[in-house]
């Protein structure tokens, strides 16, 4: 583990923003953050890194109770972030870099490194404010991973980003673990759990209420529901009642359908009944997406929303 | 340490580098120059002749007076600016202020029909007012041959009346333990100024501080700046570098003004050669006929030698320790407090209330000022100047007057004694308050929901 949370409790006056948090980020993952708009992630990723303090609980980082001296090895994007607009590009991220622990050569050498990659070197010396937020965003991605942290943390990374800048993020978010950095990154996008993700942990009213890796929570979540597409049938077909047909689809001389596996059937009976009828083009799991899991276990766990709220 | 010097040198570097910072340390040697500058051409400059046309029904004046029997102090005398004729009549007179060789101003006096002496004389003009000085001269001149009329009429030589009005009797307040006169405008002088220059400094970069504080929020770059340092170490940067900066301004003023005012000397030293000479005419011709405005100042202005005395008198070498020492903790006392304000407001017009509880004791101390000269050891005074909040404007006030140093020192404990307690609170409050948003937006709604 790079970073272990142990029973983490956070109040705010009277309110608990995190209640019992104890997670674990492996090395070299990609780590997602998932929860609904104020269920304590940017609270959770500010104690992280140190902005703010637990109440109770221990951070561990690669072991070692988390200290200020680890900071230099965490890279963090938050949601809501800035630039001093009237400074100098190359100057500022000098200086963002060099807050960070760099020396002025290395900084210097890095930070060119990544100006001609993403093709902003021209800018090097044009004050923030003539930048486009496309091209803000890159310079703050750059100087997030500039120092070369094992632990990159990007709250929302893709807000307000286009598509085109939002997939050279994913590509090098997905470099910089190829790399062996460590990452967590809170977002909405589902999808980009989906093809990002390794484990993720779901928070919502202040608890962790799922955590693992996506593949084995995605099929925790499987409704045993299957796929098959058929063709040649030679009369009109019949399944057993174990193995209800949730809905059909015919297309030219294909026939798709959906079959949800009741609880003493497997897919094997469902091959064994369908191989007499017909010929079996393909046969998939239909496995529920991020998507539907985020919405589904956020209901479950939301309590009925009393009136006085309003 | 080393975060806290790269925040330093970013706060000092951008600042400086800024235009607004170069066009302020350019123009304040340029205004100081420009004070220095505009009264001597304006002094040496030959002013436009003034014509002044005399009615003068009463005779005192010497308006009657056609034989030229009269001695030369008892008639109106042409100067360097003002020139005399005398009128037969009023309307005559009158005439002239529109006729081909106008004049500018008409003097009329009344004839006496009763009193012997008269109380009320009049300057007419048209549309065009005259000019300060020839309004000067022509008050001068009358009461000066009413004067000589009178010490005429009672029989009173120039002698006499030079021994009555110069005799004076001088009042001196001195100081028992040295032995040495108080000489209190001098006192006051320095007092003012120097507790002024701190109003404005604390006030000046205080609010710098403040707005830096905001401007780092609102554009929400503190959000990455604090995963990298402390929000502390942040805090500290900022105050400092922007009193490095305030320091350099500060000398670069006192450089570029001294330097400004050599060349003006250097460029003219004809004219102040000029000057000179005039002053030397004019203190000959103290006595005599020819008599300007220039003169009269020179006249009424208080001799210099006392304030010469008064200015060697102050030891000056405490009075600038103590200016530096209260300089540098009441800067650092309210810069952070400033940063406080700061953190608590989202925008430049938050930061009007969040600053107004530290603008309320300096203005304070500023507004009490004229009872504090008046007392300089007065209750008032004492606690005012003890009081760390005031007390750095208030004790430079009182330093030039001679403070006890028990109660210098006690101000001072208590000044840099109450810097780490502030501090603390400000960080606090900075800590709590710069990345949350919208405090003043919740007190409205708080207020509204009362209500």
């Amino acid at each position: 583990m790079l970073l272990e949370t142990q029973h983490i409790v956070k109040n705010f006056g009277d309110y608990r923003a995190l209640d019992d948090i104890s997670l674990g980020v492996r090395q070299g993952v990609v780590f997602g953050l998932l929860g609904p708009n104020g269920a304590g992630k940017t609270t959770l990723i500010r104690l992280i890194n140190r902005i703010a303090l637990p109440d109770s609980g221990t951070i561990l980082f690669d072991g070692a109770p988390l200290s200020d001296a680890h900071v230099s090895q965490i890279g963090y994007l938050p949601e809501e972030r800035g630039l001093y607009k009237k400074m100098r590009v190359g100057e500022q991220a000098l200086y963002l870099a060099r807050l960070k622990g760099l020396s002025h050569a290395d900084a210097l050498r890095r930070l060119r490194h990544w100006f001609d990659k993403f093709q902003i070197s021209d800018w090097w010396n044009r004050p923030v404010a003539e930048l486009s937020k496309g091209m803000q965003q890159k310079v703050q991605f750059i100087v997030t991973v500039v120092h070369q942290p094992r632990l990159l943390i990007f709250d929302e990374p893709f807000s307000g980003f286009d598509p085109l800048n939002a997939d050279l993020l994913k590509k090098e978010i997905l470099t910089l673990r190829e790399q062996g950095a460590t990452v967590i990154f809170s977002t909405h996008n589902m999808a980009s759990v989906e093809e990002l993700c390794d484990d993720i942990a779901l928070i919502n009213k202040s608890r962790v209420v799922l955590n693992g890796a996506v593949d084995e929570i995605r099929r925790s979540f499987s409704q045993r529901r299957y796929e098959v597409v058929l063709s040649d049938l030679s009369a009109p077909l019949s399944l057993p009642s174990s193995l209800p047909i949730v809905s059909s689809h015919s297309s030219a001389d294909l026939l798709t359908l959906t079959v949800d596996l009741t609880q003493d059937a497997s897919s094997n009976d469902l091959v064994a009944a369908l191989l007499p009828q017909c010929h079996i083009v393909s046969l998939r799991e239909i496995l529920p997406s991020m998507n539907d899991i985020f919405i589904q276990t956020v209901k479950e766990t939301q309590p009925s929303i009393s009136s006085s709220d309003c | 340490m080393n975060k806290i010097l790269l925040v330093i040198r970013r706060e000092y570097v951008t600042r400086v580098r800024k235009k607004s910072f170069w066009l302020l340390t350019i123009v304040v040697p340029l205004l100081v120059a420009a004070l220095y500058a505009i009264p001597l051409y304006l002094s040496l400059k030959p002013t436009e002749q003034s014509v002044v046309a005399i009615a003068d029904e009463s005779g005192i004046f010497g308006g009657l007076d056609r034989n030229d029997t009269l001695s030369a102090d008892c008639r109106f005398v042409s100067g360097s600016n003002v020139t005399y004729r005398y009128a037969a009549s009023l309307e005559y007179a009158l005439r002239q202020l529109d006729g081909d060789d106008p004049v500018d101003a008409v003097l009329y006096v009344r004839s006496r029909s009763t009193q012997a002496i008269p109380t009320d004389a009049c300057l007419y003009y048209k549309s065009q007012l005259p000019p300060q000085t020839l309004r000067y001269d022509v008050d001068r001149q009358l009461q000066q041959i009413l004067r000589n009329r009178l010490l005429r009429a009672h029989d009173i030589s120039d002698d006499e009346y030079a021994l009555i009005s110069n005799t004076k009797i001088n009042l001196r307040t001195e100081d028992l333990e040295t032995g040495r006169e108080a000489f209190l405008e001098v006192k006051t002088g320095m007092g003012l100024l120097l507790s002024m220059l701190i109003y404005f400094a604390i006030f000046m970069f205080g609010s710098q501080v403040m707005r830096g504080v905001v401007e780092e929020k609102a554009n929400r770059i503190v959000e990455v700046l604090v995963c990298s340092l402390k929000p502390l170490q942040l805090m500290i940067g900022k105050i400092v570098g922007i009193a490095l900066v305030g320091i350099t301004q500060f000398l670069l003023w006192v450089v570029l003004s001294g330097a400004a005012l050599g060349i003006i000397q250097a460029s003219h030293a004809d004219l102040f050669h000029q000057a000179s000479q005039r002053h030397q005419v004019a203190e000959l011709a103290t006595k005599g006929v020819e008599a300007t405005s220039q003169m009269e100042q020179l006249q009424t202005a208080p001799d210099i030698s006392p304030l010469l005395e008064g200015l060697t008198a102050i030891n000056y070498g405490p009075v600038l320790l103590s200016f530096l020492f209260f300089f540098l903790f009441g800067y650092l006392l309210y810069a952070s407090l400033f940063a406080a304000a700061g953190a608590l407001s989202d925008t430049d017009t938050d930061t009007q209330i969040f600053s107004l509880p530290l603008t309320v004791p300096l203005l304070l101390t500023l507004l009490l000022m004229p009872a504090m000269i008046n007392a300089p050891s007065g209750t008032l005074s004492q606690f005012l100047s003890i009081f760390p909040l005031t007390s750095p404007i208030a004790m430079m006030l009182r330093i030039p007057f001679g403070v006890p140093l028990s109660q210098l020192y006690f101000s001072m404990a208590l000044l840099v004694g109450t810097f780490p307690l502030t501090a603390w609170l400000s960080a606090v409050i900075y800590r709590r308050s710069i990345l949350s948003y919208g405090l003043s937006a919740r007190l409205a709604a708080r207020f509204r929901r009362k209500s």
